[in-house]
């Protein structure tokens, strides 16, 4: 066989393992920077998310050293034992194996693993237990949205007088559990916050329980990790967490039903028939249009595809919309994630964070930014991938510019 | 029984006469030679030969998918496709790259390599090896229709019920992806019986199946796996079909079906298929390996037996695919255990790898390099897999690029370096030349860095939160340097197969001015090496008897007492020589094997267009089988009455005696030595 010991193949055996170690060098190095990743797995915010945290950190630790010792003895070995010229030809000793050996590295690894398995055991049953005093949230996923009920009253329903309703935003309290019920309208979702627990599928005609909890008041992003069809990449969700005592305020915010615009404000007073005409057989405004979306609901008793959008009672309470792929409002400038609480106006913007920046997720008293939401009801398949002939998915309603000021101007007071 | 009519489709058996041809076209043909005959062959190298060509092929239209995966996802809110678009092209490069690429080449090895390696003449059953080929490529041919036919399949190689329902998915794409699978599976399963009946019942006298080489083994488990594995995607296939086609609701949340049903199904047949795509590889580096090492491989009984524990084991770890489904503490707890231990077998296959390689005289060719190469990033994947099975980090990661990161240190790293060093290696054999070894290193180390470039910065990407299946994400989530990074990667891979294929054609335009490498340019351990390159259509004349495990080895080289080799016999001594007369009785070449299969994607696509083309298909099915089956079980023109037996050579006087000198003769070899 021809040699391969030119100067050139030893630089390029060179270069491609030094590339290698690079290569793997700068992964593990980036991998535990926290930094500018809003959706790291390696960041755990809460308790659950922290005991996965805990339980695979041993687990790389370990696997870490199973391939260094692989690499290291393969290495070894090459270097070692590799043929040193054309010359040496005496073959080796024929060595069929060592049963000793053989046994000992089969028990070896098993021994290892069912350490691994015994943290692993407790670790199922603790992330699957009920938590004494938890927020209980029904959470569904539709295409391609999500949809959250709580039960305020603690009747375990959903939809008693008191419990409230939102989209897309979760709000819940610092250090409360929050026992989630997750289901879906139509085909199968996955409700991931990577900062406060691994995820879980949203099956259609199926509720299954889940959990979180936040330690610190935050804002945590999501996104659905279940492949569910075209927009699957543009179905985001965000956590809000705050202090109790401002939840309670929240909640108190919510149960309120939309109230009118105020006359003077003629625009929205316009926007609000135009919603009407337009919005109101998808897009329930609580208060407003209660029936013609109870009827729809009563027409298809599984709502699957068709009849559902996002509840729009306390739109402007959201500093996203879209999914939660675009801004509603200003974000707070990078480095704050705090949930609420305005940190700039209108007219002095540079306390504001980039709102074309998702990464920075829009604050609800924050001024609105126009723009995004001007776009979407312009044409909203252009800003996001949607099959509204087939039902799913907002059409394009070719609306004027007249149409679209007032109608941004009624969203606007939907606080 | 009634005699067939000669005036039917086929001639009967044993007449000959010309006047018996009224449909000419379909008695059986006769050549072996030129570009028809390989439409015709019941010969298991072309078979083995066209599934190789077949699946390269597939493996470039799956990695230009990738390509096109890898250049949308270059920056935030990429633009070269849109979302329908990236959602066909990632759902066809999976499908493409496990079904029409692994697998194949995995088949590819399978039936050329398995009948050598044990001594036969063909496969148990040559006609079936044939229609299983026919079916695998037009069930993959049919199922890239779909690109002209108005988009391909956009639900996930995985197809989730109710998502790939014709309410969510109302295209034709998902109908392609099930009747083209619902075919390929065909030829999975009749293959699997042809190669199971072959290892069990066609082994050279003396072969014991504890003397098989490793590959012949693991092509064995590997076609169980198949056997078992396959018709329960073929049941979850048809409840699709009949869901989508004829309004049936097995999957319909609002009649009351079940979506986690599909997801049982469909991972009860996914995960012993990852596998079976993964144990040809092994199998083909176990028997590499010793050859580069010159000694043999460590622990034989511990690699087969380590294989078994996984065909077996691979049953009872399907759910883990479901962690995140909802199935509940105690399912996921057992599964989670379940797969934890399947690391175990693995992890025995690794390290009896390194052990062979401690103590050799390591020779660095080419298909060495890809053997380490699969030892070493094989195990990466095996260690993110254990990660996996750890349920509640799975919660972190499914779904992630750090899932797709861990597939392909397995497939890629794994079962295709694994490929590539049985390419490599093999191709003298089959082709009668060598491979060029600069451009063969230089393919490695390109391969290698491309490879960890690609798919190493997924790691990050998932762990960072990055989904898979996003047809694009925005700034701000910190994915663009390494997608930036894996792109580049993409490329350099894709380089690397083009130097791939640039070598194929170089080496065999510089073979032209050189000698035939021999039967045995690796110095060898098993049988296949023994006869010549390329092998001849008789593959043995005569059979050799196996006394040992690496026969071929110790006819060359015998052992002192402590192991140390001794040469006995020059390679051309032991080896068998082209030359002469080999007057083999070899089954005849068949038009029905393609004819049958051809019925089945006309079946297709009248079950998507008008049913009455289905009926032509079926027909055509209908009349293939009959003419099969009534065909003469020979070439009418051969004179075969001078030989009654399957594997006679001219002047061979009596096979046992034959084979108990040539054992005797390498027995005394050894004695003296010693």
């Amino acid at each position: 066989m021809s040699r391969f010991r030119s100067p050139v193949a030893k630089v390029l055996i060179v270069a491609s393992l030094a590339l290698f170690v690079v290569l793997w060098g700068a992964m593990i190095w980036t991998a535990f920077e926290h930094d500018a990743v809003p959706l790291t797995t390696l960041d755990p915010q809460g308790p659950f998310s922290t005991m996965i945290d805990d339980l695979v950190a041993p687990v790389f630790i370990i696997g870490g050293m199973v391939f260094v010792g692989v690499l290291g003895a393969v290495m070894y070995f090459v270097l070692r034992y590799r043929e040193k010229g054309d010359d040496d030809l005496e073959l080796p000793k024929q060595t069929h194996g060592h049963t000793a050996a053989e046994v000992a590295w089969t028990i070896a690894p098993g021994i290892v693993l069912a350490v691994v398995a015994f943290l692993t055991v407790g670790v199922i049953l603790d992330l699957s237990a009920e938590e004494e005093g938890a927020l209980r949230v029904e959470v569904y996923g539709a295409q391609w949205w999500w949809g959250y009920n709580y039960d305020i009253t603690g009747d375990r329903s959903f939809d008693s007088d008191g419990d409230i309703s939102t989209a897309n935003e979760l709000v819940i309290p610092v250090g409360r559990p929050v026992e989630l019920r997750i289901t879906s309208m139509d085909v199968i979702h996955s409700f991931w916050i990577p900062a406060l627990n691994g995820k879980a599928d949203a099956v259609p005609g199926m509720h299954r329980d889940w959990k979180i909890q936040a330690d610190a008041p935050g804002v945590y992003r999501g996104q659905c990790t279940e492949f569910c069809g075209l927009s699957h990449a543009n179905m985001r969700m965000l956590v809000r967490a705050i202090p109790a005592d401002e939840f309670d305020e929240w909640v108190a915010r919510q149960q309120q039903p939309a109230a009118d615009p105020p006359a003077d404000n003629e625009l929205a007073v316009a926007g609000q028939e135009q919603f009407v005409n337009l919005c109101a057989s998808c897009h329930l405004v609580d208060g407003l249009n209660n029936e013609q979306i109870a009827q729809l609901h009563e027409d298809d008793e599984f709502p699957l595809v068709a009849g559902v959008a996002p509840d729009l009672t306390h739109f402007r309470s959201r500093g996203t919309f879209a999914g939660g792929i675009y801004n509603l409002t200003y974000p707070n400038p990078a480095g704050d994630d705090s949930p609420f609480g305005a940190t700039c106006t209108l007219e002095d913007l540079e306390n504001c964070g980039d709102p074309t920046d998702i990464g920075l997720a829009g604050n609800p008293d924050n001024p609105l930014y126009r723009p995004f939401i001007e776009d979407w009801l312009r044409n909203p398949p252009a800003m996001k991938p949607m099959a509204a002939e087939e039902g799913r998915g907002m059409p394009n309603l070719n609306l004027t510019q007249e149409q679209i000021d007032q109608l941004v101007a009624y969203l606007d007071t939907l606080r | 029984m009634a005699t067939p009519d000669p005036g039917q489709l086929a001639l009967p058996s044993g007449n000959g006469a010309v006047e018996h041809r009224p449909l000419g076209v379909f008695t059986r043909p006769s050549s072996s030679k030129g570009w028809r005959s390989w439409f015709t062959s019941v010969d298991h190298k072309k078979i083995g030969v066209m599934y190789g060509a077949a699946a390269l092929f597939f493996f470039i239209i799956g990695g230009l998918e990738a390509l096109l995966i890898r250049v949308q996802l270059w920056a935030p809110r990429g633009t070269l496709l849109t979302a329908d678009e990236y959602n066909q092209v990632f759902t066809m490069h999976g499908t493409t790259m496990i079904f029409l690429v692994v697998m194949p080449i995995g088949a590819a090895f399978a039936n050329y390599l398995m009948p050598l390696q044990i001594g036969a003449r063909d496969v148990a059953f040559p006609r079936i090896n044939a229609f299983s080929f026919w079916c695998f490529l037009f069930g993959g041919i049919f199922l890239n229709t779909a690109w002209f036919l108005g988009g391909g399949a956009d639900g996930g190689w995985f197809m989730y019920a109710p998502n790939s329902s014709v309410v969510f998915s109302p295209g034709h794409g998902i109908d392609f992806w099930n009747i083209g699978l619902l075919i390929t599976g065909i030829a999975s399963l009749t293959g699997a019986v042809n190669l199971i009946v072959t290892v069990l019942n066609m082994r050279a006298p003396g072969m014991t199946l504890m003397k098989m080489p490793v590959f012949t083994w693991m092509t064995l488990v590997t076609q169980f796996l198949l056997l078992f594995a396959i018709p329960v995607l073929t049941a979850a296939q048809v409840l699709l079909l009949f869901d989508r086609a004829f309004d049936a609701n097995f999957f319909n949340v609002e009649a009351g079906g079940d979506p986690l049903l599909w997801q049982h199904l469909f991972w009860i047949f996914g995960h012993p298929e990852v596998y079976l795509m993964i144990l040809p590889a092994f199998g083909l580096v176990s028997d590499i390996l010793p050859v580069f090492s010159r000694k043999p491989i460590f622990g034989y009984p511990f690699i087969v037996f380590s294989g078994i524990a996984i065909g077996f084991m691979g049953w009872g770890v399907w759910a883990h695919h479901m962690f995140v489904s909802g199935i509940g503490p105690v399912s996921v707890l057992v599964f989670s255990l379940t797969t934890m231990f399947i690391a175990v077998p693995t992890g025995v296959k690794i390290l009896n790898w390194t052990a062979t390689m401690a103590r050799g005289k390591l020779k660095l060719d080419t298909p060495m390099l890809f053997c380490i190469g699969l030892i070493t990033m094989f195990t990466i994947g095996g260690i993110s897999g254990v990660t996996h099975s750890v349920a509640p980090a799975d919660t972190q990661q499914t779904d992630t690029y750090y899932i797709v990161a861990h597939f392909h240190y397995v497939l890629f790293g794994g079962a295709f370096f694994g490929f590539m060093a049985g390419f490599y290696f093999y191709w003298p054999k089959v082709f009668g030349y060598l491979m060029n070894e600069t451009l063969g290193k230089v393919n490695f180390w390109l391969m290698f860095v491309g490879f960890n470039l690609t798919f190493g910065p997924m790691h990050v990407l998932g762990l960072q939160g990055m989904s898979r299946r996003i047809y694009t994400y925005d700034a701000g989530y910190g994915f663009e340097f390494w997608n930036q990074v894996a792109t580049i990667g993409a490329f350099v891979l894709a380089g690397s197969i083009a130097l791939f294929i640039f070598n194929i054609f170089y080496s065999r335009a510089k073979a032209k001015s050189m000698a035939n490498p021999g039967p045995d340019p690796w110095d060898a351990r098993t049988i296949e090496w023994m006869i010549p390159s390329p092998v001849p259509e008789y593959n043995f004349d005569p059979i050799p008897t196996i006394t040992r495990r690496d026969d071929f080895w110790y006819r060359k080289y015998g052992e002192t007492e402590d192991h140390m080799p001794v040469r006995i016999a020059a390679t051309d001594e032991v080896c068998q020589s082209a030359e002469g007369e080999h007057d083999v009785h070899l089954p005849s070449p068949s038009y029905w094997p393609i004819v049958t299969a051809f019925g089945l994607p006309i079946v297709g696509y009248g079950l998507l267009y008008t049913h009455w083309l289905s009926l032509i298909g079926g027909l055509i099915v209908v009349a293939g089988i009959y003419g099969w089956a009534l065909e003469p079980p020979d070439d009418p023109e051969a004179e075969h009455d001078h030989h009654d037996d399957d594997h006679g050579p001219v002047g061979e006087v009596e096979p046992d005696r034959a084979e108990d000198e040539d054992l005797s003769e390498s027995e005394k070899e050894v004695e003296t030595v010693g």
